[in-house]
């Protein structure tokens, strides 16, 4: 199953879709419970975002990107695509996971993608270098290619930088 | 889903549209119109686009609907226009409102509240014309985000349906001002089945 890699700077990484770019630009994406699993070479200056919306695929149609057990291992393949080598080096960053409806009962869906991510890039010893996940407010993702900084942007509690 | 319950449940978003704009017109004493009121099955990328997908943040009121007609139900709008329809309800200047204040959230909860159970009462008429099955909103929750985030924490109730979701879609407009609001309704997994009137299959994808 492929994702068709979007080019940096272009529109802003869609629910279960996944972007790569290096060398330069930036990669964007808007999240409330979904997760930004944000993967960084420094080795290649390349980067991937994929838009994660649940934990597992359990034999679910969708696009790979839409599941923290599939986007991982997808980003991972398309940035050695891109970049022509499978020695990446990646560290990744976490953004979202928010709880934005205070009704909406039992665990929150954007815990258990956090969950999930954290346990797969354990797995795979990939470093999370960075995080802002929970809350009750959607975030504004933009990873810069160049240098792997992430600028985290809020409607109403401010930005950060990862 | 059948052609038969495809037809009764455009019907009944339909007439939820209809009465959830004839409840805002009573409630502002204005003319409004009813111009966009549809089902609609969406790609997800462009579902999560329907309020809108660029940077300025949109403000919405949500309700959490159970019972009979499961599921999300979301009135936004963008901040300027929000802010202008609270001036309205609290008869003050246009221009007045110019930050979410306590009294500007409660304006347009109130307006949430007043359309929302319109809207819900006619799907319930429709849908369930029979029995005395109830729904039962939460009570509605203000917050101002970027519109991308709303849309698709609301996406939430159907996250398991593939690539596609199916949301009512409406959208008012105030007679005589900019003032226009969408009126989103996401129904939950297990509502569309019931609604499609297929059997509950513990091993189906929902």
């Amino acid at each position: 199953m492929t994702t068709p890699a979007k080019p940096a700077t272009s529109e802003p990484i869609a629910i279960g879709q996944i972007g790569v770019a290096k060398g330069e630009g930036a990669l964007r994406t808007f999240v409330g419970s979904c997760v930004a699993l944000v993967l960084y070479s420094k080795r290649h200056r390349a980067a991937g975002v994929a838009h994660v919306m649940l934990p597992a695929a359990e034999g679910r149609a969708g696009a790979p990107g839409k599941y923290a057990d599939t986007a991982v291992a997808e980003t991972l393949r398309l940035l050695a695509d891109f970049v022509g080598d499978t020695d990446l080096g990646c560290t990744a960053k976490l953004i979202g996971g928010a709880t934005m409806f205070t009704f909406q009962s039992g665990t929150p869906i954007g815990d258990q993608n956090v969950l999930a991510l954290e346990a797969i890039l354990s797995g795979l010893g990939i470093e999370i270098v960075g995080r802002l996940c929970g809350g009750r407010h959607g975030r504004r993702v933009a990873v810069d290619v160049a240098t792997g900084t992430v600028t985290v942007e809020t409607a109403e509690h401010g930005s950060e930088t990862l | 889903m059948t052609g038969r319950n495809q037809a009764m449940l455009e019907e009944a978003f339909h007439r939820g549209a209809e009465d959830g704009s004839a409840a805002l017109a009573k409630w502002l004493g204005r003319p409004v119109t009813l111009s966009v009121g549809r089902l609609e099955m969406l790609p997800i990328a462009s579902a999560a686009s329907v309020l809108g997908s660029g940077d300025e943040p949109v403000c919405g009121c949500a309700m959490g609907i159970s019972g009979a007609v499961a599921g999300l139900l979301l009135l936004a709008a963008e901040d300027a226009a929000a802010l202008s329809l609270a001036d309205t309800l609290l008869e003050q200047p246009q221009g007045s409102s110019t930050a979410w204040g306590e009294l500007e959230r409660s304006a347009v909860l109130e307006t949430a509240n007043i359309v929302g159970c319109a809207y819900l009462n006619a799907l319930c008429a429709v849908l369930t014309p029979e029995n005395d099955v109830g729904i039962l909103p939460s009570p509605p929750v203000f917050l101002r985000d970027f519109p991308a985030a709303v849309m698709e924490a609301a996406l939430m109730e159907q996250p398991h349906l593939g690539d596609a979701v199916l949301l009512a879609n409406s959208e008012f407009r105030i007679s005589g001002t900019s003032f226009r609001c969408r009126l989103v309704f996401v129904p939950d997994a297990a509502g569309l089945r019931a609604y499609a009137h297929e059997p509950a299959d513990p091993d189906a994808p929902l």
